[in-house]
């Protein structure tokens, strides 16, 4: 753990119903922010707007507690650098960049796979980011919502078996990293280094919002980090919405 | 379309058409969109001499025949009287993103009009790059107007509740 970041607390604990839940406990129990907390094993993991997120033994859940500065409309930005932080992770206890990539906003695709999912929470006072990872284990394609991306795991796909605290060893630093050049240097390199990671640019996308979609060609992402569409009649920017590739 | 959805819609152009004459505007454009979670855009707008008053108002379809009262100000004013943005009781947005009332769906609503609300209190959350932020009430107060509705996007500076 010679890299671990300075000030940063590291928490791991066997086993506890989600990460997510766990983060405003810890600050209760007296933690001082920012920190990781792990869990071994997970009971109630979930995703966005209360989606399921399954975590069998083995697999990776996290959470991390910060407080960033600069507005709030900003925050938002660490679906960014939390997701170049993961690429740089799995690259680094793979040795298989050429196998990832980056979904807007914050997904890390394996192989065009999901194996990670991350969320962020935040009360205008502190943000929770919370991220799972499909080491060991994935769930199969029947269990998934229609349209949703097949999923795999480190394992699978690069023969490579990496424990949770490994993984988190990893990824707090390269978070620490891409915080820094986010603090100092503003969105431009973050979003070049996004950018230069991301599946399918110029590729068919849809995106799905409440109520209504939108489909055309995936532009990039726009200096506030809102996904570009170009739907031939013109483009559109959208801050959120779930996307949806085009069947290769 | 089924029969009662046509009267409906019927009944629906004809209260438009009956404001109209019962107000001083000039026009009225919606935007009705059907699915899961039902939109409707109203805007609505007043020829003068100078431009034309025009004024956004989202709003939920129940509540269709209250539409905004149409700026009385003379052609000179400023067009717009009842900007709920400019209102002291509003709640704006501080980002641009997708407005959700519900922590997840099916959950009940955060808050409801008429519901007395701490300072602090999660009004509603506001999605931006997969980040769900809460937005707290600034003051303690009692939810006068929900100017939002579930699903929707909001821009950066768009009142969202009026608190009183």
């Amino acid at each position: 753990m010679a890299d671990w970041p300075a000030g940063v607390g590291r928490i791991v604990l066997a086993q506890t119903d989600s990460t997510m839940n766990e983060a405003p406990r810890q600050i209760a129990a007296g933690a001082s922010v920012p920190f990781w907390v792990l869990a071994l094993a997970q009971s109630g993991g979930r995703g966005r707007r209360g989606r399921a997120w399954d975590m069998p033994a083995g697999n990776f859940a996290a959470s991390h507690v910060m407080a960033p500065k600069g507005p709030q409309a900003d925050w938002a930005l660490r679906s960014f650098t939390a997701s170049l932080a993961l690429y740089e992770a799995f690259d680094a206890l793979t040795g298989r960049a050429d196998l990832f990539t980056l979904k807007w906003p914050n997904d890390v695709l394996c192989e065009g796979r999901k194996c990670a999912g991350i969320l962020l929470e935040t009360d205008g006072a502190r943000l929770t980011l919370g991220i799972g990872v499909n080491l060991v284990a994935y769930p199969e394609q029947a269990t998934l919502e229609a349209g949703a991306l097949p999923a795999t795991s480190i394992l699978e796909a690069t023969g490579r078996r990496i424990t949770p605290e490994a993984l988190l060893d990893a990824l707090a630093p390269a978070f620490a990293r891409w915080e820094q050049v986010l603090i100092e240097d503003g969105f431009a390199p973050v979003r070049a280094a996004w950018l230069s990671r991301a599946a399918n640019i110029g590729k068919p996308v849809t995106a799905r919002m409440p109520g209504r979609s939108v489909s055309g060609l995936f532009d990039g992402i726009d200096t506030t980090g809102a996904i570009v569409i170009d739907t031939g009649a013109g483009r559109q920017v959208l801050p959120a919405a779930d996307i949806f590739f085009a069947p290769s | 379309m089924s029969e009662e959805k046509y009267a409906s819609d019927v009944a629906f152009i004809r209260a438009l058409a009956e404001l109209l004459a019962e107000t001083e505007l000039t026009e009225i454009e919606v935007a009705r969109k059907f699915s899961e979670d039902d939109e409707l855009e109203v805007r609505v707008s007043r020829q003068t001499d100078a431009a034309p008053a025009i004024q956004y108002a989202p709003a939920p379809a129940a509540a269709v025949a209250p539409a905004p009262a149409p700026a009385a100000a003379p052609a000179a004013a400023a067009p717009v009287s009842d900007d709920p943005a400019q209102h002291p009781g509003a709640v704006t947005s501080p980002m641009v993103g997708t407005v959700y009332l519900q922590a997840e769906p099916g959950a009940p609503q955060f808050s409801k009009v008429g519901d007395k609300v701490s300072e602090g209190q999660t009004l509603l959350i506001i999605e931006a790059m997969k980040t769900m932020n809460q937005i707290p009430s600034p003051k303690s107060g009692t939810i006068k107007r929900i100017l939002v509705e579930d699903g929707t996007p909001v821009e950066f500076g768009s009142p969202l509740m009026i608190i009183e």
